[in-house]
């Protein structure tokens, strides 16, 4: 097995980051924002720097959600839910506070997700072969 | 190789950071934020529910149809009793978890493990009272009675499969379909038992049949201090009450021997008259406020008990317009999001053919009809809790005397788990009388006694059959029947009105009344053996009831139950104030050919019975003596042109509800010297003085040789509500009734409102007590036995228990409607086939039924 950096290539930020926003939003289908983690580290594989991955994952991850939110209130009523909610805090009428503050905690599980990928996958990489048999690196 | 280790390590930073701060309580969120996510968070709860569903509930018999109306109510068609049940608890569960979880909690004393510790002293005093302890106990006599009686096998029947279905619901919960109140308070709710039905009948019964009257009798008379005063002011009898029950029908004492709920009885009360009377215990001043405090401050669960009332009547074919029976019910209870009621139609062929309002967590339609009869009840409002006072062992207060001996107390380990994770240790003593209230407070060391000694003794506090009851009534085809099931009701006690399509109408008030010896159950006495307490309870065959009346209807509004010089037994009260059941009397006696119409018009009627009888003597007050001052000239023309209507478009309604206070603080200032907490008497004693013209009551015995008239009195009250109204309304300077008087239907858990509207109506039978509306007719239903298929019904609600459903609020819309042409509320039609088949064919446009849920085995 060679190492993850040689198997998966860097593909350039923008289909990068089209990748992350589609994991975001599969994964954000089952219903767990711990698996946004998951999503942005998913993207960070097709970038190569730890603050490219991390702008990468938020951005990603915001799309994602953004792009859900949308769905949501058109579908689901998400500025009333927003509203009841921010309600519940004594700020009447400010539901979009809500949602903002939501795409911003999903940008930045995104975000925290890919830096954590991106290291992980550098370190591990460290004890890889890599794919053209060299020797491996300290 | 280091650097990368490092990168990790401060990589981990982030996302640890935001898990910490995602799961962590913030305020009243004790969820985290984490709940904000778009998908499996707060926000699945504005998905709109799926239309029509096929569900597996494993433990069917048979396929159940479940045919959801335009209202989201279920219309079950099932093969047997069980898998309707079993259909109706996952319904209950599906719509209501949230509320049934919140009531369950309440009453079981456990509200703390959802709320927090904040909550203990509400559990403390639910723990106390044992509405557990009693569910269970009642459980048991379930389980032990089946197999031996038939009627109890199948409401046992129903329990366990409305248990079972609603725990395929909760087992089978997925976010999109968890009740968003859980997720904001991160509470998972566990499966039900069958005993929490019974902890759900408790809280019922509790409601409508608890509280200690005989604290606030003592604390009242020991505060007056004038027993010759007392027993004027504070009556157990209203004057110019109309009772329920004029014309007592007895039925076969052979045939009913015993009291509901098969209790003993006895039929000779004579025997306990002639005993001595204990004399009253007084307990510690300080010692009654801090229970009547603790008291106030504990939520009812329906609310004010004083609030809590109910209109039903029924008129036979003689007065209405169809020849046939027409009956109606609108039963008074707070007014919560989610709905006290859930509506339901539930059909098994050849056993079981009822619709109207259950009681969320229970299997029964309570109100409603079935295709025979149909059916509502008020509150009696009776005293059936008395409080007696044991004498502890000096040297163990672990122990009492009784029967000319030490006992040990029961005592129970009632330690209260919080949702912060901390047990707050809590035991409850109990003697043979019932569970020492005074446990609940922590305050009794201040007052002398060392230890808690005051037992409550509540006829609900045992084993209850309300749901053999029900489970007997939802199938009766007759007057016999429906009155063979209720032997079975014990608990709470109920005017049960009662209509069939034979053209029989009846008044039954139903419950088992305790027949006392040694003491006459108003104050707390010292019971040291067995010959003084509740020794018997009033036979079922001579509880009070009316059959078919010779005037040709019968009605009940929470009023004197029957007179007592006519009967032969103590029923304590104290009761409704009566002006309802008066109003109600009223259009009854003086209408004939009333339609199901004029009952919608009776249901909605404003009319201030209170005012009709005591503002005249006002007005000539002001012409007699008035000193002419313009603003109260003003007030006064506007009261003469106004014909006593409670409508929120009027500015006479204000100026009464200034007015009727006014005029209890200037007569009743032999009170307000005494204490200003005192409650200054009731209206009808009041209404008696005024209209007597009792110079004792009317003088101002704080102005020394004086001597105030009537009608001087009456201006000092005209002059008083206006200067209040003025103060109060300094910044509304329009007095229209309806920009104060306003419907408020909140949260259970305060999370959101319904309402915040001009509402009609006060002390009135289209109810509506205060300013801030929290109670009032918490459905209305109009059976016409003549015709059973138009019949209907409104609840200020609506079936759904999610708030962000168009089910959460579209029956308050149609309850609350009213139409100033025909004078009557909105109804919608209790829909009322007896096939799922021949509903859809009636749905002919489509707009009858939303969707289908066909649950399979």
């Amino acid at each position: 097995m060679g190492k993850i950096d040689d198997t998966i290539p860097e593909i350039g930020f923008l289909p990068a980051l089209v990748i992350t926003i589609v994991f975001g939003i599969a994964l954000q289908l089952a219903g767990n924002w711990i698996l946004m983690l998951i999503a942005g580290a998913l993207g960070a594989l097709f970038v190569r720097r730890i603050r490219k991955a991390f702008l990468l994952g938020f951005l990603g991850i915001g799309i994602a959600w953004g792009l859900l939110f949308a769905y949501l209130s058109i579908t689901a009523q998400a500025m009333a839910v927003a509203n009841m909610f921010i309600g519940l805090l004594g700020l009447e009428g400010l539901g979009f506070i809500v949602i903002v503050i939501s795409i911003l905690i999903g940008a930045l599980l995104g975000g925290f997700g890919a830096m954590l990928g991106r290291a992980l996958y550098e370190l591990i990489d460290e004890f890889l072969p890599s794919g053209t048999g060299g020797e491996q690196t300290s | 190789m280091k650097r990368k280790v490092a990168n990790l390590a401060l990589s981990l930073i982030g996302p640890i950071a935001l898990i910490i701060i995602l799961t962590m309580p913030i305020g009243p969120l004790t969820g985290g934020l984490g709940i904000i996510e778009p998908i499996g968070g707060i926000f699945d709860s504005g998905v709109p529910a799926p239309g029509s569903q096929r569900i597996t509930l494993n433990g069917l018999d048979a396929q159940v149809e479940v045919v959801v109306d335009h209202l989201g109510v279920p219309h079950i068609y099932a093969e047997s009793a069980h898998d309707a049940f079993m259909a109706l608890g996952y319904m209950h569960a599906k719509d209501r978890l949230f509320q049934i979880t919140m009531q369950n909690y309440f009453a079981a004393g456990r509200i703390s493990e959802i709320v927090g510790a904040y909550a203990a002293s509400s559990d403390m005093y639910y723990r106390t009272i044992g509405l557990k302890r009693a569910a269970q106990t009642t459980l048991d006599w379930y389980e032990a009675n089946a197999a031996t009686n038939p009627i109890v096998a199948t409401a046992l029947d129903a329990i366990n499969a409305e248990v079972e279905g609603a725990n395929i619901f909760i087992r089978s919960m997925t976010a999109a379909n968890t009740p968003v109140e859980f997720k904001i308070l991160g509470f998972k709710p566990e499966p039900w038992q069958a005993v929490d039905c019974f902890v759900n009948a408790k809280m019922l019964t509790w409601g409508l049949s608890g509280g200690v009257a005989d604290f606030q009798r003592q604390w009242e008379r020991q505060e007056l201090n004038n027993d010759s005063m007392y027993n004027d002011l504070f009556p157990d009898l209203m004057p110019y009450t109309v009772p329920i029950i004029q014309e007592q029908a007895n039925i076969s004492y052979a045939q009913y021997p015993l009291a509901p709920g098969m209790y003993p009885a006895t039929d000779d009360p004579g025997q306990y008259t002639s005993m001595a009377l204990a004399d009253e215990t007084y307990i510690p001043e300080g010692k009654l406020e801090s229970l009547l405090n603790m008291m106030n401050e504990v939520l009812s669960p329906f609310g004010d008990r004083e609030l809590v009332g109910s209109n039903n009547w029924a008129i036979n074919g003689s007065k209405s317009s169809t020849g046939t029976p027409i009956l109606a019910g609108d039963p008074h209870l707070t007014l919560q999001a989610p709905s006290v009621w859930y509506e339901a139609h539930i059909v098994v062929p050849g056993e079981l053919d009822v619709t109207g309002t259950t009681f969320p967590g229970l299997p029964a339609v309570l109100i409603g009809h079935n295709d025979h009869v149909a059916y509502s009840f008020t509150n009696v409002g009776a005293d059936v809790t008395d409080i007696f006072v044991e004498q502890l062992n000096p040297s163990n207060p672990d122990q009492y005397w009784y029967n000319g001996e030490y006992r040990d107390f029961t005592i129970y380990n009632e330690d209260i788990h919080t949702k912060e994770g901390t047990v707050i240790p809590f035991t409850v003593k109990e003697s043979v009388h019932g569970p020492l209230i005074d446990s609940a407070i922590n305050t009794y060391g201040l007052f002398g006694d060392s230890n808690p000694n005051l037992a409550m003794n509540w006829t609900g506090n045992s084993v209850t059959h309300e749901l053999v009851a029900s489970a007997g009534y939802m199938r009766a085809h007759n007057l016999d029947e429906f009155i063979d099931a209720m032997y079975w009701w014990d608990s709470p006690p109920q005017n049960c009105v009662f209509a069939d399509d034979s053209g029989n109408i009846a008044m039954l008030v139903v419950g088992r009344f305790p027949v006392r010896a040694g003491y006459t159950g108003e104050y707390p006495v010292v019971a040291l053996n067995d010959t003084v307490g509740m020794v018997s309870n009033i036979p079922y065959a001579y509880n009070p009831r009316e059959i078919n009346p010779s005037r040709c209807f019968v009605s009940s509004a929470n009023q004197r139950t029957i007179d007592p010089s006519e009967y032969g037994y103590d029923i304590l009260g104290p009761q409704a104030n009566g002006y309802r059941g008066r109003r109600i009397f009223y259009l009854l006696s003086n209408n004939n050919g009333i339609s199901v119409d004029d009952m919608k018009r009776f249901q909605a009627d404003v009319v201030e019975v209170r005012a009709e009888v005591i503002l005249p003597y006002v007005i000539d007050a002001w012409d007699s003596v008035g000193d002419g001052n313009t603003t109260i000239s003003n007030a006064v023309d506007i009261l003469r042109d106004w014909g006593y209507n409670m409508e929120p478009n009027l500015v006479a309604p204000t100026i009464w509800m200034y007015l009727i206070n006014a005029i209890h603080y200037e007569t009743f200032d032999e009170i307000r010297a005494v204490n200003t907490s005192l409650p200054l008497s009731r209206t009808p004693v009041l209404e008696q003085i005024v209209v007597t013209n009792n110079a004792y009551y009317l003088d101002d015995h704080s102005t020394v040789g004086t001597i105030e008239t009537r009608d001087e009195i009456l201006v000092r009250a005209l002059h008083r509500a206006i200067d209040t109204l003025t103060s109060d309304w300094a910044d509304e300077p329009n007095w229209v009734y309806g920009n104060r008087h306003i419907v408020h239907i909140e949260h259970l858990a305060g999370f959101t409102v319904i309402g915040d509207v001009p509402s009609r109506g006060q002390d009135t039978l289209d109810v509506a007590p205060g300013w801030v509306v929290t109670h009032g007719p918490s459905t209305r239903l109009v059976a016409d036995l003549g015709n059973i298929q138009m019949s209907y019904m409104a609840y200020p609600g609506g079936q759904s228990g999610n708030m962000f459903s168009p089910h959460w609020s579209d029956m308050f819309d149609i309850w609350y409607s009213y139409d100033n042409v025909t004078k009557q509320h909105g109804y919608h039609i209790l829909y009322f086939y007896s096939t799922a088949t021949a509903f859809r064919t009636a749905d002919t446009d489509g707009t009858l039924i939303e969707g289908t849920i066909t649950f399979v085995p």
